[in-house]
């Protein structure tokens, strides 16, 4: 009877320990507001809240992870393809220390957002799955597309969600 | 008493659960560096694995895939 109750007890805190991990951001849930510094000191902070009404894709990444890095230039160019249709793309960068991060930046910039997040609170926030994960928030603040990982052919999906959510404003 | 003896076995247990911490995908920088891979040289564990295969007459699963970042 009594180890029973034990069972029971250490069940409630195992079934709690995966219950807790698994709340991450997933689709159709609103996306967490959260207020980032800039990865370079000399610009302003980002905050999710002030680019409301616009179509923003949201990527967690680091200089130590190898998919991260292949994915990013692929960023860029579909914000300069998407911009002017109100594609906003913020890059989170969870490198500590930050000038991890500011150094691949120097050898390939960047044109969009790059929030910094060292002590991964956004990322704590977003519940990240795997590095890196995206996310696309349309508009009004909805998660349209969670991806984790980045391989080969990715960037078409990804595409073609920003494309249906841009065309849907 | 065997009831106490139970509970506080309970709470042992319990307490030990607090010591596994689970490092998020977001923290796996130091995990993701060279010189944490489990073979540090390529060349030194090929030839290990060599050696190995020609001892034992079998190879493989020794190693998995993924750097480290959670991202395989």
């Amino acid at each position: 009877m009594q180890t029973m109750h034990l069972l029971r007890i250490i069940s409630a805190v195992i079934v709690f320990t995966i219950s807790a991990s698994a709340l991450s951001v997933e689709e159709g849930e609103l996306a967490p507001h959260f207020n980032l510094p800039s990865i370079y000191p000399d610009k302003p902070s980002i905050s999710l809240q002030e680019l409301a009404g616009k179509t923003v894709y949201i990527d967690f990444w680091a200089s130590w992870c190898a998919p991260c890095l292949i994915s990013l230039p692929l960023y860029n160019d579909m914000y300069h393809r998407y911009k002017d249709q109100g594609l906003e793309v913020l890059a989170i960068s969870v490198d500590n220390p930050v000038e991890e991060g500011l150094e691949f930046l120097e050898d390939t910039p960047l044109d969009f957002l790059i929030p910094s997040d060292p002590e991964g609170e956004t990322a704590e926030l977003f519940q990240v799955i795997g590095m890196p994960t995206s996310y696309l928030i349309s508009p009004d603040g909805e998660v349209k597309l969670v991806h984790m990982g980045f391989r080969n052919g990715d960037m078409d999906i990804i595409e073609a969600a920003v494309k249906e959510v841009l065309e849907g404003n | 008493m065997r009831h106490f003896q139970s509970i506080l076995t309970g709470i042992c247990i319990i307490s030990l659960l607090s010591g596994c911490a689970q490092v998020r995908p977001w923290e796996r920088g130091y995990l993701a560096r060279k010189e944490m891979a489990w073979e540090v040289d390529p060349l030194e564990s090929l030839l290990n694995n060599h050696i190995f295969f020609s001892k034992e007459a079998s190879s493989g699963g020794n190693s998995a895939a993924g750097g480290g970042c959670g991202c395989n």
